[in-house]
């Protein structure tokens, strides 16, 4: 019973980043990941108690535009699963899986890099295949990506499965700090290499006022996004509005088209 | 048309499509051309009955391979109509698809992402979190139900995307251009708040002339301009990218080994 569970929780760390990656339905948020592990587990009570602890953590803690974030469903995963097998207290499970759940989680965020750095090879070599007329060849290379996301989150809970926390510890112990904080801080940086590319292809040049409101309202006004992306659609709106009534809908998708690649060669220089 | 040069792409082709790419969609992401991999894998099938000729095929998905980052939920509605214009020119619609994937995918992202990553898990977070911690996992549940149901409706937005993106697109004509400058502010607007809310950089060294302690990021650059490095090395990492001298990758290692170097040195913390 317990290898079985063991073998399940592993399986389901391999499958959350997938998911969360791709179809979106059982996510690697906390309160989903603690259900399924409370029921792998047989222990929905003291599962949920902790996952409702990560997912109040984790709110607000968005990956998008490519950064790295501290995996807190993994934290909740390897939390649930140790702590279950530690105590039958719920207080004592609670601390016992915050101890362990962090440092795995933020672990998350180093391998969360490596993976996004494995993944340019995989692309390389897959339009290598392609050029080359091998498109079988293209399509097995493909499943690199997945394999290499899924082992990212499948091998620190293995880890913790067969060995507990203390393998993750030393692990940490045993690389400099230096490098695990420069990993991070990596990973906090990376992200800028998405914006700036998605900026190349949008006219900043044009909307350049834009750029800076939604800059100063975020970094001096601490404005949430959410209310930010409200100002943008009011922006937005008004823009809208105000130019259907002058643009006569007589132009073809053609000219729409090259129009749009006229911009991109515009603020490319 | 004398020889056959395509066969006709049927409904269950583009479903295949759609739920490859979303299978797909960020787990081969790099930081080099980010989901460009999974829409060549998205695509590959489809766009094989479209183009027969090796030539074509190999030209159409290399043309798939540049760079492409959008929110994924919204990329099906741009891959739908992606494949429909493909389907109707063949190989010529190639620069039109390009053009037509990168000048939404931006405003996209900036509306799908906070949408998407940031209004919706907050929402079903608070509920499903604030229900966790007495040991109810019924906000969970209703969670996954909701993803479940999503997933029917992306799928749904790729066929959308197919039978009516370029009908929408001629249709409106110009005021497509009026849609996406709009939707460019949007998204302009709220990458504009993403640099400081996303990009993190801190100085933890502090001047020490005796007792008086006086840290350079919150009593310095704080002052000057708060998330002033982050903005600073946007505008390094968009101009070293417009001057087109690196390619992604050696950027991707130049901020890599300037973060190693800046912990050692314990210039930059975390």
């Amino acid at each position: 019973m317990e290898i079985i569970q063991g073998i399940l929780i592993i399986a389901l760390a391999f499958w959350m980043v997938l998911d969360q990656q791709g179809f979106v339905i059982t996510t690697w948020f906390p309160a989903i990941i603690g259900m399924i592990a409370g029921i792998i587990m047989g222990d929905m009570t003291t599962a949920m108690i902790i996952a409702g602890t990560f997912q109040l953590m984790a709110l607000g803690v968005a990956n998008i535009g490519g950064s790295s974030v501290p995996n807190y469903g993994l934290a909740t995963l390897v939390g649930i699963y140790v702590a279950i097998r530690t105590t039958h207290d719920v207080e004592h499970a609670k601390a016992v899986a915050l101890a362990v759940g962090v440092p795995v989680g933020m672990l998350g965020i180093q391998l969360d890099v490596l993976g996004k750095l494995l993944n340019s090879y995989v692309s390389h070599a897959a339009q290598k295949a392609l050029n080359l007329g091998k498109f079988k060849k293209m399509e097995r290379i493909f499943w690199l990506g997945p394999l290499i996301f899924g082992l990212t989150t499948a091998l620190p809970t293995a880890l913790c499965v067969l060995f507990g926390d203390k393998l993750v510890r030393l692990i940490l112990d045993v690389v400099p700090k230096w490098f695990t904080d420069g990993l991070s801080i990596a990973g906090s940086m990376l992200p800028v290499v998405g914006i700036a590319l998605l900026l190349q292809f949008m006219p900043v040049k044009k909307y350049l006022t834009m750029l800076l409101i939604g800059f100063v309202v975020s970094a001096y006004l601490k404005l949430p996004i959410l209310g930010i992306a409200i100002l943008g659609f009011a922006f937005a709106y008004y823009y809208f509005t105000q130019n259907m009534k002058k643009t006569p809908a007589a132009a073809t998708a053609g000219a729409a088209s090259t129009d749009a690649l006229d911009e991109g060669d515009d603020f490319d220089e | 048309m004398s020889e056959k040069t395509s066969d006709a792409v049927t409904k269950k082709d583009v479903r295949k499509a759609a739920i490859r790419y979303m299978f797909m969609a960020c787990n081969t992401f790099n930081y080099e051309n980010q989901q460009a991999p999974a829409v060549v894998y998205g695509l590959s099938k489809v766009l094989r009955k479209i183009h027969k000729k090796d030539e074509d095929y190999k030209a159409s998905l290399n043309n798939h391979f540049n760079y492409f980052n959008t929110t994924t939920w919204m990329a099906n509605l741009l891959l739908g109509a992606s494949v429909a214009m493909e389907e109707k020119d063949g190989i010529k619609s190639k620069d039109a698809v390009q053009a037509f994937k990168t000048g939404m995918m931006g405003p996209l992202a900036g509306i799908g992402d906070t949408l998407v990553w940031v209004l919706y898990p907050t929402i079903m977070g608070s509920i499903a979190g604030y229900m966790g911690l007495q040991g109810n996992p019924t906000g969970a549940i209703i969670w996954l139900l909701l993803n479940v149901f999503f997933f029917f409706f992306r799928v749904e937005l790729f066929d959308l995307g197919h039978t009516s993106g370029l009908k929408l697109i001629t249709a409106l004509g110009d005021k497509l251009n009026v849609f996406t400058e709009a939707a460019s502010i949007m998204g302009l607007t709220v990458i504009g708040a993403l640099i400081p809310s996303v990009v993190k950089m801190t100085i933890p060294i502090a001047f020490k002339t005796g007792k008086v302690s006086l840290p350079i990021q919150t009593e310095i650059l704080d002052k000057i301009m708060p998330a002033l490095l982050p903005a600073v090395l946007t505008f390094v990492v968009y101009k070293l990218l417009a001057s087109k001298k690196f390619s992604v990758t050696q950027i991707i290692f130049m901020v890599i080994g300037l973060a190693l170097v800046c912990s050692f040195f314990g210039i930059l913390g975390v």
